[in-house]
């Protein structure tokens, strides 16, 4: 049984239909990649697991839990961790600073007002940093980063909030190609801890990630299998891969 | 490199520069015996209080707030309201003046718990921050923001000034409550241009301002900073922004309210001119001036705003206006962060400055044992 399970979403916006009866089911501890070609609605799809949208029908769970009707901070507390597009970032406080907001072990405001770090912290702010490779960074204000730095510590506060599932959306746009090799042997490390839904357009990035490719098109499922397995589709090819290759 | 750290942002420095600031307050009733003068600085600490309760929540809670005049209005006729009734008795004279020129027979019932000191000014501090609790709720939980929450709370002080205004048999309208004798606290009156009256402000203003400082470094302040910024990021993080919101919105409302009551204390008068829309966006100017994102500067902002005003707007009559104006300007355009953010820069580039001239040392001689 999978982690996570989407069962026929529709989304319509106005009379437009954007989600069109998509399915899904992501096994723990799996990275499964998002594809599909602009518009086919995976952005969408992320919207609507982690509640920033609502859909028209259909309904998703986490381990069992009808969580479809829940707000974007119930869902994120319940262990479904985002990185966006465009990454944010809380620019004017310090790198330090945007971990410890993203440790949000304890999310009531009025414990928070009597204490600043809470338990675990420290712990998790080493192994944090250690793998996102900010050590040196802690005190810099984060709008004064790197865009290749602003990512990393983007996923490193998603990392902080010690989410059960990490959806990412596009996490090597505009990162060199040291940074993206970077984040290949740091996704497949994370994979063993993690289950990871990666939305992204690079095939040659996916090829060295994934374990399962899922293809969506026109707001519905296509095909999903291993990235050879979805390579040789024909349906594929012609939605997805443009002409046939030879 | 190493780039020393801003003096400024050393929390040390900055608890040393809050102990000079309330050691200066706390020893102005020494060298002033006036007791106009003392009353006039003491409303000033008023003054420091809105400043403070502004940079609260829109400093660090990013919430444009054009209406704090609800809290500080709403507790100042609460305050007045208890100090009438201490001036009426339950047997031979139990409605005020006013209300009987307005042809009232009953004390209304809203009047009723006032008889009581404590309960009067519990209810002076309750209800205004039971209002920002509700009123926060509704509009952050639609999430209205920025401008558009500026407009609301500015309807909404509109709204109560007019309200307050109508109900002229209850509240006597346009002229307001005076109530004819001083505070009585525990027995003793409460002389406003008399020592205690000062030190009862410089009490609260203390009181207030270390209890915000507290605040603002706990984790719940770091999450309001976070999102001023950002929100939705804050959201998907597991926060209840909403909530958070209305928490530092409501807290910044109880420390107006307390300004309110204290203001009557010490003025013995309130009017619906206490909910007019310019005092309360007088208040945001004052935290602007002064450094909306440092407690300390708000408040210095608002002592030198009404400084200003009580000292040269007397000399400059309309000219002061224009005056004010300008300088606003100035700021808005070259200090975004206020006067206190000016402070922020020079002590960054002091602490840049040893740095350049420690790298033409020469390096091969050993500076030790020398």
């Amino acid at each position: 049984m999978g982690v996570l399970e989407i069962r026929d979403l529709h989304k319509s916006f106005g009379g437009t239909k954007v989600i069109n009866g998509f399915s899904l089911e992501v096994t723990e501890l799996t990275l499964c990649c998002l594809v599909g070609p602009n518009g086919a609605g995976k952005t969408t799809t992320m919207d609507l697991i982690t509640g920033r949208q609502k859909p028209t029908s259909g309904t998703i769970t986490l381990r069992g839990d009808d969580i479809t009707a829940l707000s974007e901070h119930e869902i994120a507390q319940r262990g479904i961790g985002r990185k966006f597009q465009v990454p944010a970032v809380f620019r004017e406080l310090s790198v330090r600073q945007n971990f410890e907001v993203a440790y949000s072990r304890e999310v009531n405001p009025f414990r928070n007002m009597l204490r600043r770090r809470p338990p675990g912290f420290s712990e998790k702010l080493d192994e944090v940093v250690s793998l996102t490779g900010l050590k040196d960074r802690l005190d810099v204000e984060a709008g004064f980063l790197s865009h290749g730095e602003t990512q990393w510590l983007e996923i490193g506060m998603v990392l902080m909030q010690n989410p059960a599932i990490l959806l990412l959306d596009e996490p090597v746009a505009g990162m060199t190609e040291a940074e993206i090799e970077k984040t290949i042997v740091f996704l497949n490390r994370l994979k063993r801890t993690n289950t990871l839904i990666v939305v992204e357009h690079d095939m040659g990035f996916v090829r060295q990630i994934a374990d399962v490719v899922t293809v969506m098109h026109m707001g519905a499922f296509l095909a999903q299998g291993k990235l050879s397995e979805i390579e040789a589709d024909p349906r594929v090819r012609e939605v997805y891969l443009g002409e046939p290759e030879v | 490199m190493t780039t020393k750290q801003n003096l400024y942002h050393s929390k040390p420095a900055q608890w040393a520069v809050y102990g000079l600031f309330f050691a200066c307050i706390a020893l102005i009733p020494t060298f002033v015996t006036d007791g106009f003068l003392l009353n006039q600085f003491a409303v000033y600490g008023i003054y420091g209080m809105l400043a403070l309760s502004i940079s609260l929540c829109w400093g660090f809670g990013g919430i444009l707030n054009l209406g704090q005049g609800i809290a500080f209005g709403l507790a100042a006729y609460g305050m007045a309201m208890t100090m009438q009734m201490q001036s009426q008795d339950p047997d031979s004279n139990p409605i005020p003046p006013f209300m009987l020129n307005n042809s009232l027979e009953h004390l209304p019932w809203f009047w009723q718990p006032f008889w009581s000191t404590g309960g009067g000014i519990l209810l002076a501090l309750v209800v205004p921050t039971l209002f920002y609790v509700v009123f926060g709720t509704l509009m952050f939980r639609a999430r209205v923001s920025g401008p558009f929450f500026a407009i609301m709370s500015l309807a909404m002080l509109s709204a109560f000034a007019t309200l307050i205004l109508d109900m002229q048999p209850y509240t006597n309208g346009a002229n307001g409550l005076s109530p004819p004798a001083p505070l009585s606290l525990f027995g003793t009156d409460i002389d406003p241009y008399g020592k205690a009256a000062y030190w009862i402000v410089c009490g609260g203003l203390v009181a207030v301002t270390v209890g915000a400082k507290l605040l603002t470094q706990s984790k719940f302040g770091l999450v309001v900073q976070a999102l001023r910024g950002d929100p939705e990021r804050v959201r998907f993080l597991g926060y209840n922004v909403a909530l958070y919101e209305t928490c530092i919105y409501a807290i910044s409302g109880f420390i107006a309210a307390v300004a309110g009551c204290l203001w009557v204390m010490l003025i013995q008068y309130v009017s619906p001119a206490q909910l007019d829309t310019t005092f309360s966006i007088g208040m945001v100017i004052w935290a602007g001036i002064g450094g909306r994102l440092s407690l300390l500067g708000a408040i210095l902002g608002a002592f030198l705003i009404q400084g200003g005003q009580s000292y040269l707007g007397d000399q400059f009559l309309a000219t002061w206006l224009l005056m004010l104006g300008a300088f606003f300007i100035v700021v808005v355009r070259f200090l975004p962060k206020g006067l206190a953010g000016l402070l922020e820069k020079i002590l960054g580039h002091a602490a840049r400055q040893p740095a350049k001239h420690a790298r033409p040392e020469p390096a091969g001689l050993p500076a030790a044992g020398e």
